[in-house]
C-alpha cells in the first residue's frame, strides 16, 4: 500500500514535470538581452505623434487624417513632394511629368522603371489609373433633386474620396504605350494641377484581387470599359462598385493586417509592427532605391495625446520627437530639459475678423475700415501667440501664408500696412460721430478666440462703438456662422489654409461660395480669381493672388489675425530636422534625419 | 431568493434604457459633431459633410437616433449571433472593436492598483484599529487622508518626474549620497518609532535599531552595485524564508503550534532545494508554467502540513501553503532580478527603465522575464498613483468597521473564555470586519472598468475612460453609448452582486423575495 502511494506520487511528479516543459518557452534560455533591431547602423527614432492610426488607405474621406497622411509620407513615394517653404518640389528619381499642351490642359506623368511595391509588382499603368478613378469622381451618377425630400435620391457615389479637386475636369485618361504612364486631360485650365494627381497608397493589383478581379490589367480594363457617371442618367457598374466599396474601406485597420498586401509600400520604409492605440514601428523597405535614402533603419511612432506627457516622455528618453499642442505651458517644461531642440514656428491655420457686408452696421465701407483701423493686431499677438514664439507676428495678408516669399512681397503692397497699428482717431474721423452698434460672435470655448474678440471690444469702444458680444458655447458657434447678417456683423473665426495651391482662394472669397460667409463680392476681385483658377504660371497667380488680397484690404473684408504656432521638441540625438508648417510637420524631410550616438 | 434576482434584473433593465435614452440626447444635444468641418476650407467640404452626416445619421433627431442605436444594441443580446452592432466612431472604425481593446487597457492598468490598495488597505486599517489612537494610528490616519486630497494628474506627473526621470538619471550612477543615506535612515527611525511599542526608551531603541538598519542596509547595497545587477541569492533567500515561517506561523496558527511552525519550516528547506532545481526550468519560462509552479508549490506545502498530522492538520496545512506560496513568490523575484541587467541594456531601454507612458516598450524582444520586467516598469507608476488614492478608502472603512466588532459583546466573550489575542482577532474579529467591506469591493471590482480617465491620460493609456473623454469632446456619440452601456451594466449588476453576497456572508441579512 505504502509502496503503491509512492509510486503513484513519482507519478504525479513525472507527469507534471512533462506538462511544465511542455508549456516551456522552445529555444531554450540564452540570453536574448540586446534583442531588436537597434544593431545596424542607422539608429532607431522614437517619434510621438498625438492621434493613433487608423486606415493604410489616406486619400478617403474618413482616412485622410494627420496621422494616416504622414505614415503614407513614409510608406510610399510620389512624383513631387512640398518642402518647407511651401514649395512643390518634382521627385525625379521616382517619375516624371510634363505639360504636354497648354490648351487644353494636358499632363503626362511616368513612373519610373523599376519602382515596385514591396511585393515586387512594379507601380505602373494599374496603380496610374486606379489613382485617377478613385480620386476623380468621373463614375460618381448620384443626385438629390431635392435635399428637403426624403428617398428622391438616384445613383451611387463610388470612391469616397478625401478630395477630387481638379481631377474632376479630366476626361477618360489614355495610358502610355510604356505600361507605366498615364496622360491627363483637362477640359478646362486648371490652376493646381501640379498637386491634383499623384499615385495614391493602396497599390491597384491588391485592391483588384480584393475587388475579384484577376489582377491590375482586369482593374484596367474594368476601369477603362465602365461608362462615365450622369447623375440624370444613373446606372448600375458592379465592377466599379466591388472596386470602390474596398478602396473605401478595405485598408482601414488600427492593427497590422493579416495580409501583408493591405500595407505594402513604394517608399522608403514598410510597416512592420501595430499595436493598437500604442504603438507602430516602420522599417526600411529594402528594394527602395527611387528617392533619397534615408539614414534611420527603423522608425517608431507611440501615440500620446496628452502634451505633458509627451514632454516627460522625451525627457525620459522615451520618445525623441514629439509634436505637442502648442501651449506656454509646454514651451516652459520643454525649455526646461537639457539636451532637447525646441523648433517653433507658424501654422497654416489662422484666425481672422470678418465683416458681414451685405446690410447691417458694415454696410458701409467707412464704418468697415473704421473697425478695421480700432484692432490692436499687436496686442493680440502678445496675447495669444507671442508667448509661443517670440518671432512670430500678425498675419498681414488675407491670402499668403506667414514668412513665405510671396507673403514678404505682398505685404508690401496689398495696403495691409494701414492696418499695422491701432488708428482710434483716423476710425474716429470715419465714423463722423456715429455710434454704431456692433455685434461680434465668436467660439466662446476657445480661449485664443475669447482674448480676441476682449481686446478688438475693447480698441474698438474707444472709437465710439457700441460692441456687443454674442460670443456663442462650441456646439453653437459653427452652425451660426450662416447666420451672418441676422446673428452677427463680425465673426472671428479661423481657417486652415492649404499651404500650396491657389483654388482654395475663391472658395473662400468668391461671390456666393458657401464658405464666404460674409457675402463679400468685389467685381474686380471676382475676375481676378475666375482667370486665377484657369492659370497654370505661378508668377502670375502670384499676381492675381496679390490682386485680391489687395481688394480684401481696400474693401474691407475684415482682417486676419494670427497663425497659430506649432512646437517641436527633438532629443539632441536626432540631428537633421526641421519646422515644418503645415500638416506633413517634422515629418516632411525624414529622409534626412539621422542619429547622433 | 430567485424572484428577488429577477426583479432586480429587471428594474435594471429599466434603469438601463432610461439612463441610456437621457445620456444619448444629452450627449447629442450638447456639440456640434460637424464642428471641424464647417472650420474646413477644402474644396470638397459639403462633401465630406454630407459622407459623416451618412455614416452618423446625423440628419436624423437625436431623439430617433436613439431607437436605431438601441435596436443595434440589442443585437448584442444574441449570444454569438454576431449582430452586435454599437454603431462607428466619427473615424469610421467600429465601437464594438474600440471597447474591446480599451477595455484591455484598462484591466490592465487598474486591477494591480486595485488588489494592492484592497490588500494594503485592510491591512493598515486592522493594524490601526488595534492600535487605536496611537501615533501609529495617527500617521496612518494623516498619510491616507492626505493621499486621499491628492490630485492624481499632480501626484502622476511628480511621480513621473521623481520616480522615472530622476530614478533613471540615479542608475546611470548609481552613488548614493551620504546626505541621502542620512535622510532614509531618518525616514526608517520615523517608522520604527510609530510602529513599536513600550515606554519612551525603548520606542527610541527601536528607533536607533532602524536608523542603523536602513543605512547599513543602503550602504551595503551601493557598495555591492545592487541596483544595476539586483537580486536575492540563496542566503539572503534562505533568511527571508525563515522569516516568513515564523510570520505566517504566527498569524495564521500561534508559534505554540509547533507541527504548524515545522511544517512550515519544513516548507522553507524544500523551497532551497527547489530554488537550485527550478532555475535552469525556469530559463524557459511561460506564463502558463508559472502557474502551474505556483499551484504546485501551494500543494506541496499543503501536503508537507497534511502529513506532519498533529492535532488540528488544518492549521499546518494552511500555514504551510502560504508559506510556500510566498517562498514560491520570492524565488520568482529573484528569478526577475537576475534578468534585470539584461533588460537594463537592451538596445531599446538604453539604460531608462522606468518608463513614463504605455504599457509596454515598442518592439522590445526578450524572453518571459524580459517581458515580465518591461510590463512591470510601465506598470509601476501608474499603479502606485491609483493604489494611494484610493488606499484611503479601504484603510478606513476597514478600521471603522473592525473598531466597532472589537467593542462587540461576543468579543469580550471569546477573551473571558481565555482565548488567545491572536485567536481573538484573526479569528473573531477580522472574518466578521470583512463583511461590509464586501459590498465596497464589489462596487469597486464593477467600477474598474469604467477607467480612470486622468491616470489614463497621463500615462498614455488608450483605456475606457479615454475613450469616453475623448469621444465627448469631438461629440461622437456612439463610442460615448459604447463606454455608458459597459459601465452601466456592470454597475447595476455588481451593485447586485454586492447586495447577494452580504446576505450570504452575514446571516442576519436576508433578501426577501
Amino acid at each position: 500500500m505504502r509502496f503503491g502511494r509512492t509510486s503513484k506520487a513519482v507519478g504525479v511528479a513525472a507527469v507534471a514535470a512533462l506538462a511544465l516543459s511542455a508549456c516551456a518557452e522552445s529555444g531554450g534560455g540564452e540570453d536574448p538581452g540586446t534583442g531588436g533591431g537597434g544593431e545596424a547602423s542607422g539608429g532607431t527614432v522614437t517619434v510621438a505623434e498625438v492621434n493613433p492610426f487608423s486606415s493604410f488607405n489616406s486619400d478617403t474621406a474618413v482616412g485622410n487624417v494627420d496621422i494616416n497622411n504622414k505614415v503614407a509620407l513614409l510608406t510610399t513615394n510620389d512624383f513631387n513632394y512640398i518642402n518647407s517653404d511651401l514649395e512643390v518640389v518634382p521627385r525625379e528619381e521616382f517619375g516624371t511629368y510634363e505639360v504636354v499642351s497648354e490648351d487644353p490642359l494636358t499632363v503626362t506623368y511616368t513612373v519610373n522603371e523599376g519602382v515596385t511595391w514591396s511585393d515586387g509588382e512594379p507601380v505602373d499603368a494599374d496603380d496610374l489609373l486606379l489613382s485617377w478613378a478613385s480620386t476623380s469622381a468621373y463614375f460618381d451618377d448620384e443626385s438629390d433633386p431635392d435635399p428637403e425630400v426624403e428617398g428622391d435620391e438616384t445613383g451611387t457615389t463610388y470612391f469616397s474620396a478625401a478630395s477630387t479637386a481638379g481631377l474632376d475636369l479630366t476626361e477618360m485618361p489614355e495610358l502610355g504605350e510604356d505600361g507605366r504612364s498615364i496622360t491627363l486631360v483637362y477640359s478646362e485650365p486648371y490652376a493646381d494641377w501640379e498637386i491634383a494627381f499623384g499615385v495614391t497608397d493602396t497599390p491597384a493589383h491588391v485592391v483588384a484581387t480584393n475587388a475579384g478581379l484577376a489582377d491590375g490589367d482586369a482593374l484596367i480594363e474594368a476601369i477603362q470599359n465602365a461608362p462615365e457617371g450622369d447623375p440624370e442618367n444613373p446606372q448600375e457598374r458592379p465592377e466599379i462598385s466591388a472596386i470602390a466599396d474596398f478602396w473605401n474601406t478595405g485598408f482601414d485597420s488600427t492593427s497590422l493586417p493579416s495580409d501583408p498586401a493591405l500595407y505594402l509600400s513604394n517608399g522608403p520604409y514598410v510597416v512592420s509592427e501595430m499595436v493598437p492605440d500604442q504603438s507602430m514601428t516602420l522599417v526600411r523597405n529594402e528594394d527602395y532605391n527611387w528617392g533619397p535614402i534615408p539614414a534611420i533603419d527603423e522608425i517608431t511612432i507611440r501615440y500620446i495625446g496628452d502634451a505633458n506627457a509627451q514632454v516627460q516622455a522625451l525627457q525620459n528618453g522615451e520618445v525623441d520627437i514629439i509634436q505637442p499642442q502648442a501651449s506656454a505651458d509646454t514651451l516652459t517644461s520643454l525649455e526646461a530639459i537639457d539636451g532637447v531642440e525646441i523648433l517653433q514656428g507658424p501654422e497654416l491655420s489662422f484666425d481672422h475678423l470678418d465683416l458681414y457686408q451685405e446690410g447691417g452696421v458694415f454696410a458701409d465701407e467707412n464704418v468697415r475700415k473704421a473697425f478695421m483701423k480700432t484692432v490692436p493686431l499687436e496686442q493680440i499677438v502678445d496675447a495669444t501667440i507671442r508667448p509661443l514664439d517670440p518671432e512670430s507676428g500678425p498675419r498681414m495678408s488675407q491670402i499668403f501664408d506667414f514668412g513665405t516669399e510671396p507673403y514678404l512681397a505682398a505685404v508690401e503692397e496689398n495696403g495691409s500696412s494701414e492696418y499695422a497699428e491701432v488708428d482710434i482717431e483716423g476710425a474716429k474721423e470715419l465714423l463722423d460721430g456715429a455710434t454704431p452698434e456692433v455685434r461680434i460672435m465668436y467660439n466662446a470655448e476657445n480661449p485664443n478666440r475669447v482674448d480676441a474678440y476682449t481686446l478688438i471690444a475693447e480698441s474698438a469702444e474707444q472709437a465710439g462703438f457700441r460692441v456687443v458680444d454674442v460670443g456663442l458655447p462650441g456646439a453653437e458657434w459653427g452652425p451660426a456662422l450662416e447666420e451672418g447678417g441676422a446673428r452677427w456683423d463680425a465673426t472671428i473665426f479661423g481657417w486652415i489654409s492649404p499651404g500650396v495651391g491657389v483654388t482654395g482662394v475663391p472658395q473662400l472669397y468668391g461671390c456666393g461660395s458657401a464658405s464666404n460667409y460674409v457675402q463679400w463680392c468685389d467685381e474686380e476681385a471676382q475676375e481676378a480669381m475666375d482667370e486665377l483658377i484657369l492659370t497654370t504660371d505661378p508668377a502670375e497667380q502670384q499676381e492675381l493672388q496679390t490682386l485680391v488680397d489687395t481688394r480684401l484690404y481696400e474693401t474691407g473684408f475684415g482682417l486676419p489675425l494670427f497663425q497659430s504656432v506649432g512646437i517641436n521638441g527633438v532629443s539632441d540625438r536626432i540631428e537633421g530636422t526641421e519646422y515644418m508648417s503645415n500638416q506633413d510637420g517634422i515629418w516632411w524631410n525624414y529622409w534626412e534625419w539621422t542619429v547622433a550616438e | 431568493m430567485l424572484t428577488y434576482i429577477v426583479r432586480r434584473l429587471i428594474v435594471a433593465v429599466l434603469i438601463l434604457l432610461g439612463a441610456s435614452f437621457l445620456v444619448y440626447v444629452l450627449t447629442a444635444v450638447s456639440g456640434d459633431p460637424l464642428a471641424d468641418l464647417r472650420e474646413s476650407n477644402a474644396p470638397n467640404r459639403d462633401q465630406l459633410i454630407a459622407f459623416r452626416t451618412d455614416l452618423l445619421n446625423l440628419d436624423v433627431p437625436p431623439v430617433l437616433r436613439y431607437f436605431a442605436w438601441l435596436g443595434g444594441a440589442a443585437g448584442c443580446l444574441v449570444p454569438f449571433a454576431a449582430t452586435c452592432d454599437l454603431g462607428n466612431a466619427i473615424n469610421g472604425a467600429e465601437v464594438t472593436q474600440l471597447l474591446e481593446r480599451a477595455m484591455g487597457q484598462t484591466i490592465l492598468l487598474v486591477t494591480a492598483a486595485t488588489i494592492l490598495a484592497i490588500l494594503i488597505g485592510i491591512t493598515l486599517g486592522i493594524i490601526t484599529a488595534l492600535r487605536q489612537y496611537s501615533g501609529l494610528d495617527y500617521g496612518v490616519t494623516f498619510m491616507a487622508f492626505l493621499f486621499f486630497s491628492l490630485p492624481i494628474f499632480w501626484v502622476a506627473v511628480l511621480l513621473k518626474e521623481y520616480g522615472a526621470i530622476s530614478f533613471n538619471d540615479f542608475l546611470r550612477e548609481p552613488d548614493i549620497s551620504l546626505f541621502a543615506l542620512i535622510v532614509c535612515g531618518l525616514l526608517t527611525a520615523f517608522l520604527f518609532y510609530l510602529v513599536s511599542v513600550g515606554n519612551l526608551k525603548k520606542r527610541l531603541l527601536t528607533a536607533a535599531v532602524g536608523f542603523a538598519f536602513a543605512v547599513a542596509l543602503l550602504w551595503t547595497l551601493d557598495a555591492l552595485g545592487w541596483f544595476l545587477t539586483p537580486g536575492f541569492g540563496p542566503v539572503v533567500i534562505a533568511i527571508i524564508g525563515v522569516g516568513l515561517a515564523y510570520g505566517v506561523t504566527l498569524l495564521s496558527a500561534g508559534l505554540k503550534n509547533r507541527k504548524a511552525l515545522y511544517s512550515s519550516l519544513i516548507v522553507v528547506g524544500i523551497g532551497m532545494v527547489a530554488y537550485f532545481a527550478v532555475q535552469p526550468l525556469l530559463d524557459r519560462a511561460t506564463g502558463l508554467m508559472i502557474f502551474l509552479l505556483a499551484v504546485a508549490t501551494v500543494l506541496v506545502g499543503v501536503a508537507v502540513g497534511h502529513f506532519m498530522g498533529g492535532y488540528d492538520r488544518r492549521q499546518n496545512m494552511t500555514a504551510a501553503g502560504l508559506t510556500a506560496f510566498l517562498m514560491g513568490f520570492f524565488i520568482l523575484l529573484d528569478r526577475f532580478m537576475q534578468a534585470w541587467p539584461a533588460y537594463f541594456d537592451n538596445s531599446r531601454i538604453r539604460g531608462r527603465p522606468i518608463a513614463t507612458i504605455g504599457s509596454s516598450t515598442p518592439n522590445l524582444q526578450g524572453d518571459f522575464w524580459i517581458l515580465g520586467l518591461d510590463t512591470f516598469t510601465h506598470l509601476l507608476l501608474p499603479t502606485i498613483a491609483l493604489m494611494l488614492i484610493s488606499l484611503a478608502g479601504y484603510s478606513r472603512y476597514s478600521r471603522a468597521s473592525m473598531l466597532e466588532i472589537m467593542n462587540q459583546d461576543y468579543i469580550r466573550t471569546a477573551r473571558a473564555k481565555g482565548l488567545g489575542e491572536r485567536t481573538v482577532v484573526m479569528r473573531h474579529a477580522f472574518r466578521n470586519a470583512l463583511i461590509p467591506l464586501a459590498t465596497l469591493v464589489a462596487f469597486d471590482i464593477g467600477g474598474l472598468i469604467g477607467g480612470a480617465i486622468i491616470t489614463e491620460q497621463v500615462f498614455a493609456f488608450s483605456g475606457m475612460g479615454q475613450l469616453f473623454v475623448g469621444a465627448l469632446r469631438v461629440v461622437d456619440l456612439n463610442p460615448v453609448m459604447g463606454v455608458f452601456l459597459i459601465t452601466g451594466i456592470l454597475a447595476l449588476v455588481f451593485n447586485l452582486v454586492a447586495d447577494l453576497v452580504y446576505s450570504v456572508l452575514d446571516p442576519r441579512v436576508r433578501v426577501k423575495a
